[in-house]
């Protein structure tokens, strides 16, 4: 496919493996498109070479700067081409399973052979009604595991949505006239009935972003729970955690158990219940991840008290940039489920007029709440 | 460079559109490599151009599919003309024709109204240019389908079988990255990401846009929106709103920038009322300085 120029598929093969030890996603038809694209450029041409290998591998903006300086190391004919050590793997946990315990005062997670074992504790039958009324922050371990599955239920009927797009249902719906003729035929050309369609269930897409300061700890774990049960059964959602700053968790979660994966976005997320700069998270969120994850299917999520140790205008300018974009914003706030509670907190008030549903979410039952506004 | 491409390059321009090396050598790539162009980039810096001048430069017709969310087969590949039909079934009915025949009848071509996509692959004089507008609109379903049309150029319909490409379409697909395209789909094409012009590039575009624009008035113009860009704004303005703003100067008989008159149009620029009360006074006078400078 490429004449005249030896060795220059090995160039290129060398080329691909350093994009991908770099993070830039490379697959073998981008490499035959790229050999392809080396036939119709001028060869000598550094820069057109530049550009013609960047458009044929299909390269990113945001990867631009790697692919600039591999592209220098490998095709400037200076260095010769060197390979990086990969990424390794996150260490493994060795301690044994982890559970929700509780000590009386809150929820925490311990190793199972650790000295604070539940003892005395029986594990017994919730009844669920009462359970869905319970704070979170009230339940017992045995509690805590119901809890879980009930949250997991609730997070597949939150997982569906009506879309815009017709198919074809029995019930009621517009007409379907392609449908309706080719029945018709059937009948020697009468129409005994018409054939109809209706929108389309479709998976909305989510992003919830966490507060997992200080203030929010004894409700954090269990949304966190309900986090994951999301991201079980969706395809399209995007979990973050902030407190001081912001992280983006949804790629920890994936596969491991519950317990295993909180302890591990503890000891990756700094200050994990810590202060609060609510504003300054937002807005990071809104300048990094808006563009790629909000669209008008997405309903944000934001579960936070709104004790904000930062800047309210930035506050309200992150607020405005989602408001514009997102579908839905809901922000719950586990506060609400006492009664004595007002949103007096300065975030609070600030951030009120873009949401479109403020709630609780201090128990099962203000969580399934949710489900108006999603679907 | 090679000279085929610079060959693109020329042509685009003489078709009103300046390109650079890279716009052209993505183009070019296309066309040889028979490939969809995937053109991603911010509002009004000239995706949709491309298309356009493309099949100016090739001499064909451009066939548009705007995509939007809930965009289905019915508008984007064919429909029956139910009207036709019905008629022809009547007049069948009246001639007491045989009910096995009916189908043959009036599934045929002749009641197929073809929409943009089939239109492109049963084009008989040539190859067209295809221009798919901010895929990134439609819904993942519709993009999944589009994976499959570009991959074979072929379209099955029930009633008639498969109608093949006579000639493949030249492609060009453009998304404002309001979300992300899939990766099969990206893979499938060859990619383009056009950034903001730079000054000289501007200023050759408005000559070429804008008639009876001044020398002076152009730079100006030119070196106020590329500053402007710089700036901390929700929506930064495009080429688009730059050819916008000079055409509105140019008929106001402006002949310079002044406080005043950048007040009076700003809105040219600037479509969103936070970015507009940001652009204060001050920020004006600074933008005005720096526009007027020598160099």
């Amino acid at each position: 496919m490429v004449s005249g120029a030896p060795g220059m598929v090995e160039q290129l093969a060398d080329f691909s493996g350093a994009m991908r030890t770099h993070g830039i996603r490379v697959g073998l038809g981008d490499e035959i498109d790229a050999a392809t694209a080396l036939t119709h450029l001028d060869l000598l041409d550094r820069h057109e070479l530049h550009r013609g290998l960047r458009i044929a591998f299909k390269v990113l903006p945001d990867a631009w700067p790697t692919f600039d300086r591999l592209f220098e190391e490998y095709w400037g004919g200076t260095v010769a081409p060197r390979r990086t050590v990969p990424k390794q793997a996150l260490p493994r946990d060795h301690r044994g399973p982890l559970q929700w315990q509780w000590d009386g005062q809150r929820v925490h997670l311990a190793a199972l052979d650790g000295p604070e074992a539940p003892s005395g504790e029986v594990p017994g039958y919730s009844p669920e009604a009462v359970l869905r009324r319970k704070p979170f922050d009230q339940l017992s371990a045995s509690e805590l595991a119901a809890m879980e599955r009930l949250l997991a239920r609730l997070a597949i009927r939150l997982a569906t949505r009506k879309s815009r797009r017709l198919i074809p249902t029995r019930g009621r719906g517009v007409v379907d006239l392609r449908r309706s003729f080719r029945r018709a035929l059937g009948t020697e050309g009468e129409f005994l009935g018409l054939a109809r369609r209706a929108r389309a269930l479709e998976e909305p897409s989510l992003v919830v972003l966490y507060d997992t300061s200080g203030s929010m700890d004894s409700y954090t774990r269990l949304l966190l729970a309900f986090a994951f049960a999301l991201r079980r059964v969706m395809k399209r959602v995007e979990i973050f955690a902030f407190n001081t700053t912001l992280n983006r968790i949804t790629g920890v979660i994936a596969p491991a158990r519950i317990a295993q994966t909180l302890e591990r976005i503890a000891a990756g997320v700094p200050d994990w219940s810590g202060g609060t700069r609510i504003g300054a998270c937002l807005a990071e969120f809104v300048a990094d991840y808006k563009e790629m994850m909000i669209s008008r299917h997405t309903t944000v999520v934001l579960v936070s008290d709104g004790l904000d140790h930062g800047d309210t205008d930035l506050l309200v300018r992150s607020m405005r940039d989602l408001r514009e974009r997102a579908r839905t914003i809901i922000w719950l706030n586990p506060l609400l489920g006492d009664p004595r509670y007002r949103p007096a907190a300065a975030g609070m008030q600030a951030a009120l007029p873009f949401v479109d549903h403020f709630g609780p979410a201090h128990n099962l039952e203000s969580l399934e709440g949710l489900l108006k506004f999603v679907a | 460079m090679n000279e085929e491409i610079r060959a693109m390059q020329a042509a685009m321009e003489r078709g009103g559109y300046i390109a650079e090396p890279a716009i052209a050598t993505a183009v070019f790539l296309a066309k040889e490599m028979k490939k969809p162009l995937l053109v991603e980039g911010e509002a009004g810096v000239g995706k949709t151009e491309i298309a356009k001048v493309l099949a100016k430069v090739l001499a064909t017709e451009l066939i548009r599919l705007q995509c939007y969310e809930g965009l289905d087969t019915n508008t984007a590949l064919y429909e029956w003309n139910y009207q036709r039909q019905l008629l022809r079934l009547k007049i069948a009915e009246r001639e007491g024709r045989d009910p096995g025949k009916l189908e043959e009848l009036i599934f045929g071509r002749e009641y197929l109204l073809e929409r943009p996509l089939l239109r492109a692959i049963t084009r008989r004089e040539g190859p067209a240019v295809l221009l798919i507008d901010e895929i990134d609109r439609a819904d993942d379903g519709f993009e999944a389908f589009l994976l499959e049309v570009l991959s074979d150029f072929q379209i099955t319909i029930p009633e008639l079988g498969t109608i093949r490409a006579e000639h493949a379409p030249l492609v060009v697909l453009t998304s404002n990255r309001t979300r992300e395209i899939g990766d099969a789909l990206r893979r499938r094409c060859l990619y383009l990401y056009i950034e903001h012009p730079d000054l000289e590039k501007e200023l050759r575009i408005l000559h070429g846009k804008v008639p009876g624009v001044s020398e002076h008035l152009a730079r100006a113009v030119s070196r106020f929106v590329q500053k402007l860009r710089g700036r901390d704004l929700r929506k930064l303005p495009g080429v688009a709103e730059t050819i916008d703003w000079a055409q509105a100067l140019v008929r106001l008989h402006r002949d310079r920038l002044d406080a005043e008159t950048v007040r009076d149009t700003l809105g040219c620029l600037l479509k969103d009322e936070q970015d507009l009360k940001k652009t204060g006074e001050d920020a004006v006078a600074e933008l005005l300085a720096y526009a007027s400078a020598k160099d």
